[in-house]
């Protein structure tokens, strides 16, 4: 199947290194400590945050940094046939545990011990790329929570078909076999916290999808930033200063 | 969680038993609604719905199916409901189950009627396309995304936006009547609409001291002693009921409460056409 047309453009109408629409909204869940929407075309999120509060099984208290923990969840209706899963599976524990590993990496946990921060991430609408969504929304709930975080962490995918790098795969993209590279950046310090990839890409091509991948992040990281100085200023005003 | 301290308490209680709730509402008020249809774009119907800080979304999906041989001139529905964790964190794992449960149960009592398949708010036998043959299955999905009380009316609302919100396509059927099954074509372009009219909404009455309020916040439920939830269609007529808590009530509170629910209801369908009405309005132009 034909991925890229002659013309350069995929079946979305979009140019190969074009992202999907963002579209963000703090403070959707009212009586979360923070929260957000997050969507990336088709693809939209809800994430919300409670703490730092106190560790609700004693027994996982860390007396030197606080313990976070992540839950993923996909509703019915997100996906395009309709299907009951059991809470738990194997799919969604992976996704909790990537979720929870790069978010850890960017909490400043030393600062706040003997805590628990909880990120729940509920998918509403799936289009590919819930991990890269998800981890935009949970990024900009702990903004709102006000969480000590060493840097924003944003992330994006990227993958390779028709030997063309694209960025941001949709469902259909990401269905049709070629590799799929999910990077996670913390954007002003340079640095790259999540990195996973599937299927088999010759090791030149990796280094183009790999940057369109981190150039995808840059850009979703502007906007969050936008995002947030928006909220900031709403948050002023609202004080009256 | 709630927590509240014996100060709160005894707030809500006193403010409840002189019909001036904490958030300003008398007894019989309930919070602002906000409506947006077609949330959901993969499927055939969808509403978010808010009131107050309760944030609920239903989505609707039709698929072809076989009748059951009891009643082969109706169509299925099934409602779930699940309880997302960003609601609340004891939703985790397996936390929202139970409640997730309860509130598929009421939502299938108020709104399914009894099990012979009588007296539903929803008219199944719209849903057949060959007599028991072909039948739609509608299955009617809830979510609460954020909670503050009053679930299930919240929930009701939904499912009333999101069945009037729903298209089913038009389905040819191949005419060879000897074919145990027939061939049929689903038509892209043409959709049906629902008939929502007869779709009952649910008004719950929560106890609180010798007081009795709808459209209860979280604070509010719980001090609860006991809640009726009543549905009630159009024409005023009670289609379901369902009683949680832990006291008794008095019979003759019951009927009491019904006759209140018969009115709120009368001003909860008129606002929730209206506002099902501008959710539409809105999306056909967007």
């Amino acid at each position: 199947m034909e991925y890229v047309s002659p013309e350069g453009l995929r079946l979305d109408g979009r140019r190969p290194t074009e992202m999907r629409q963002l579209r963000a909204e703090i403070g959707a869940v009212a009586k979360a400590d923070g929260s957000a929407v997050f969507e990336m075309g088709n693809t939209k999120v809800i994430a919300a945050v409670y703490g730092p509060r106190e560790v609700q099984n004693w027994s996982q208290q860390m007396s030197d940094q606080a313990l976070v923990r992540c839950e993923y969840s996909m509703a019915n209706f997100s996906t395009g046939d309709r299907m009951r899963k059991p809470k738990g599976d194997r799919r969604s524990t992976e996704i909790s545990l990537v979720i929870r590993q790069t978010m850890e990496a960017c909490i400043l946990t030393h600062l706040l011990p003997r805590s628990q921060i909880d990120i729940f991430v509920q998918v509403l609408q799936a289009d590919g790329g819930t991990r890269s969504a998800c981890i935009n929304a949970a990024t900009l709930a702990l903004a709102d929570a006000g969480i000590p975080m060493r840097d924003l962490v944003t992330s994006c995918s990227s993958g390779c078909l028709n030997r063309t790098p694209l960025l941001d795969l949709n469902y259909v993209e990401d269905s049709a076999g070629g590799p799929d590279v999910t990077v996670g950046i913390l954007p002003t310090l340079d640095k790259v916290t999540l990195l996973q990839m599937d299927a088999k890409l010759p090791t030149d091509a990796f280094e183009d999808v790999m940057q369109l991948a981190i150039e995808g992040c840059k850009a979703i990281a502007n906007y969050i930033k936008e995002v947030l100085q928006e909220n900031t200023k709403q948050l002023e005003c609202r004080r009256g200063l | 969680m709630v927590g509240l301290s014996e100060g709160e308490k005894e707030f809500i209680k006193g403010g409840i038993s002189q019909d001036l709730r904490a958030d300003g509402r008398k007894r019989y008020t309930y919070r602002p609604i906000y409506i947006e249809t077609g949330v959901i774009p993969q499927a055939n119907g969808s509403a978010r719905v808010r009131l107050g800080s309760t944030d609920v979304i239903a989505s609707v999906k039709a698929e072809l199916g076989k009748p059951s041989p009891m009643q082969p001139d109706k169509g299925k529905v099934a409602i779930f409901v699940d309880c997302s964790p960003t609601a609340e964190p004891i939703f985790e794992g397996r936390g929202g189950e139970e409640l997730s449960a309860e509130l598929s149960g009421a939502l299938q009592h108020c709104l399914l009627g009894a099990k012979s398949g009588s007296g539903p708010g929803i008219d199944l036998s719209s849903l057949v396309v060959v007599e028991g043959k072909i039948c739609w299955d509608l299955y009617v999905d809830g979510l609460v995304i954020s909670s503050d009380g009053n679930l299930l009316d919240a929930l009701g609302a939904a499912i009333k936006a999101a069945l009037s919100n729903t298209g089913i396509p038009r389905v040819h059927v191949a005419v060879n009547a000897a074919d145990e099954q027939p061939e049929v074509d689903i038509s892209d372009e043409e959709f049906l609409q629902f008939d929502t009219s007869g779709v009952p909404v649910i008004v719950t009455l929560t106890k609180v001291g010798k007081h009795y309020i709808v459209d209860a916040t979280s604070e509010e439920e719980s001090q609860m002693s006991s809640a009726v939830s009543i549905s009630v269609n159009r024409r005023g007529h009670i289609c379901g009921m369902i009683k949680r808590g832990g006291q008794g009530l008095d019979p003759s509170v019951i009927l009491d409460m019904t006759s209140v629910a018969n009115f709120v209801s009368r001003q909860l369908i008129e606002k929730l056409d209206s506002e099902i009405a501008a959710a539409e309005a809105d999306e056909d132009e967007s």
